[in-house]
């Protein structure tokens, strides 16, 4: 098994009728590519993880079409989409496969893509090509021109049950032996998204302790997760994302920090940790000055500020690491418990600041090794010890 | 007096008659004293040119043997809560001075490393105890003491200590510990010492340890080991895009070497004009660190700002100024 791989692509549907709970959906699909070109494009719409984009891939394929992929940051602008999406609707293919146009988020055409709705309307009008989208909310208002050019099909967010069946049926593939109860669990906290529950399968398989029973750390642990991912892949403001856990916003902030090089590259990885780095100076002036109101700052720039650092949302799985700072600090702290202690004396013997004891220390280090000087300092024997290393 | 093989203490001056530079200074501490009743002073100026040893001086000419009982010395820079400060100073200060004198004396070293608010608070201790208590603060900077304390004090301005001021401590100490050391030797060590005195002797000892024929190489190689370089490697880390090494190695250096953050971000800021990179980069990418330092002063975390800044290095390294 290849590690990388999600679980969500892996596992991905190949087949319409293997996408569970949808039934009417696939149905309306199928008849929007039967009536083509009666209705020309598709809106494929609902919470996210529900199968929108796995439909449309499934049903292509069944019709031996050929799929051009567009995502919302193709549509940066008129020009762009003039290049990409045009000549492809308008050319005849080369080969004898007929195509389709998929194109996945369109609610993420914001406003700085300016001209990105009015093209997709123009496109859709002149396109010889079916045209499929999917979006997760379908009826804001920018959209409407969209809308009534499209046919519209909703996919409901999937039950507990159905969801807790589709973990048994992978974990039963990926030979992952678990009780029901632990489907249950992750079915019921997944809310209808078979991604966020497929991704949550993987972590507690792939992280070194497996799940055995579920404590309250734990369901702490699992919400982190939960809200790393929706930040790190997703865009969006998510104002009232840290409402659901109990986490505090700081330590929230520490599996930010922990993680953000894991997801993020070049502009992104700049853009989250300044981001973050505001999210902490608000914070710093909450303790300097009890300054409560700010608390709403550091939540934006912690959730909004880090989401919005990347153009577009992100695909595939990421294995997030619990914050290993304050660990690594504790552990030196051990390691040179001893060095501090010296430092303290020999700080108070030649009248200078144990901090700078403690930076010159490798300087001093050949001095205080003298034995003179050890009697002198006082130094127990686990100092002597630590002297000699 | 006990006898230590720690030469910054073996050859502290004990007189003023001793003391090497600041001699303006010297006459005039030496005149206060002398008429028994000093007032508040504040003695400013760089690491390792006679603050500490002229407040010793000063409380060894008033008390004589028993200086030790009526001094209390508190470094600023360690005790970090005013509330330790005060609780220190009250406990101290509530028993009258032995001795023929009026008052006991307060040394509050590195006392610009206290904040606004605990200067304010100072500022009342200070006047509570005045009548049995003297403070000699010491300070790098005088302009980073608040006025009200300031204009309590006799502010004394120390100087970097000059090449044939340091020569002469060099050469005594050379001859008594019987060292061999030529002029290069000498000179390497003037050198490394920025006029910090204590740097100066605590790096002849650490080289007169290894063995008393004192040669410029060893100096050298010495005082190198002694400063951490790692911070060019951290940040070429981030130049080549290696975020995670860079922000390891940045952990590493700060807990092995138990270096501040702000000091991290002094060598960064210095080490910026060594990189090869365009120059209107190396003004923002100063502008950034300037920022982060500024924010770490105000209370921010030092991790965190650090990393922030480290990221604005991985786009530098792609030749781009800010994202």
């Amino acid at each position: 098994m290849n590690d990388k791989e999600s679980f969500t692509e892996k596992y991905r549907p190949e087949k319409s009728s293997e996408i569970v709970g949808q039934e009417k959906a696939v149905v309306e699909v199928k008849d929007f590519l039967k009536n083509f070109p009666k209705k020309k494009a598709l809106m494929i719409y609902g919470p996210a993880g529900t199968g929108k984009t796995s439909l449309a891939l499934a049903v292509a394929r069944e019709n031996n079409l050929e799929i051009l992929e567009l995502n919302s940051s193709d549509l940066r602008n008129r020009v762009k989409l003039e290049q990409t999406l045009k000549p492809a609707s308008e050319q005849l293919s080369l080969f004898k496969k007929s195509k389709i146009i998929l194109m996945d988020e369109v609610d993420g055409v914001t406003g700085s893509d300016i001209g990105g709705i009015p093209e997709l309307v123009r496109v859709i009008t002149i396109s010889r090509y079916p045209i499929i989208m999917t979006c997760n909310d379908a009826w804001q208002s920018k959209l409407s021109p969209v809308r009534a050019k499209s046919k519209m099909v909703e996919m409901k967010a999937l039950d507990k049950t159905t969801i807790a069946r589709i973990l048994q049926n992978v974990a039963g593939k990926e030979d992952i032996k678990k009780d029901s109860t632990f489907f249950a669990q992750i079915a019921a906290k997944s809310q209808g998204d078979v991604r966020a529950a497929l991704n949550d399968l993987q972590s507690y398989v792939s992280g070194e302790n497996i799940l055995v029973d579920i404590t309250e750390k734990r369901d702490v642990e699992d919400t982190i997760f939960n809200i790393l991912r929706r930040i790190f892949k997703e865009r969006g403001n998510f104002l009232d994302l840290f409402d659901t856990t109990t986490m505090s916003l700081d330590e929230i902030l520490l599996w930010i920090e922990e993680n953000i090089p894991r997801e993020y590259k070049n502009e992104a990885l700049t853009k989250a940790y300044h981001a973050l780095g505001s999210a902490d100076v608000f914070r710093g002036r909450i303790y300097r000055n009890q300054s409560w109101r700010f608390l709403i700052y550091q939540n934006i720039f912690q959730s909004a500020g880090v989401s919005y650092s990347k153009k577009t949302s992100l695909q595939g799985f990421t294995k997030y690491e619990r914050p290993k700072r304050i660990l690594k600090i504790w552990m030196h702290n051990q390691k040179t418990e001893k060095k501090k202690t010296i430092a303290r004396k020999y700080a108070t013997l030649v009248h200078c600041s144990f901090k700078r004891a403690l930076r010159d220390f490798e300087l001093l280090k050949p001095i205080i090794r003298q034995e003179s000087v050890q009697k002198q300092l006082k130094l127990s024997d686990e100092e002597l010890e630590f002297l000699k290393k | 007096m006990s006898q230590t093989e720690i030469w910054t203490e073996k050859f502290r001056p004990s007189k003023f008659e001793d003391v090497v530079g600041q001699q303006e200074i010297i006459k005039r501490v030496k005149s206060l004293v002398q008429s028994m009743n000093i007032p508040h002073l504040m003695l400013a100026g760089p690491a390792g040119t006679g603050k500490s040893t002229l407040a010793l001086i000063i409380v060894k000419e008033l008390f004589g043997e028993r200086w030790r009982e009526n001094y209390l010395e508190l470094n600023a820079s360690d005790e970090r809560g005013i509330d330790v400060v005060r609780q220190k100073v009250k406990d101290f200060a509530r028993t009258k001075a032995i001795e023929n004198v009026p008052f006991k004396v307060i040394f509050l070293d590195e006392a610009d490393a206290l904040t606004r608010e605990a200067q304010q608070a100072l500022r009342r201790t200070m006047e509570n105890y005045t009548n049995t208590c003297r403070f000699i603060m010491s300070c790098n900077y005088s302009s980073k003491i608040i006025d009200p304390i300031q204009s309590r004090c006799v502010v004394f301005r120390f100087k970097l200590l000059e090449k044939k001021d340091i020569s002469i401590v060099i050469k005594k100490i050379a001859d008594q510990e019987k060292l061999k050391m030529g002029e290069n030797a000498f000179e390497a060590l003037y050198e490394s010492s920025e006029g910090d005195c204590r740097r100066v002797i605590n790096l002849l000892q650490a080289t007169a340890s290894i063995s008393p024929d004192i040669t410029s190489e060893m100096i050298k190689m010495i005082s190198a080991e002694a400063k951490p370089r790692e911070i060019k490697v951290v940040l070429d880390y981030a130049l080549a895009g290696d975020f995670l090494n860079a922000r390891d190695k940045l952990l590493d250096v700060m807990l092995k070497e138990s270096v501040a953050g702000t000091d991290i971000i002094k060598a960064i800021q210095k080490e910026i004009w060594n990189l090869q990179i365009e120059p209107e980069i190396k003004v923002r990418l100063t502008e950034k660190t300037g920022e982060a330092e500024f924010r770490m002063i105000e209370g921010s975390d030092e991790f965190v700002q650090l990393q922030a800044l480290l990221a604005s290095f991985v786009l530098a390294g792609q030749g781009k100024a800010t994202a």
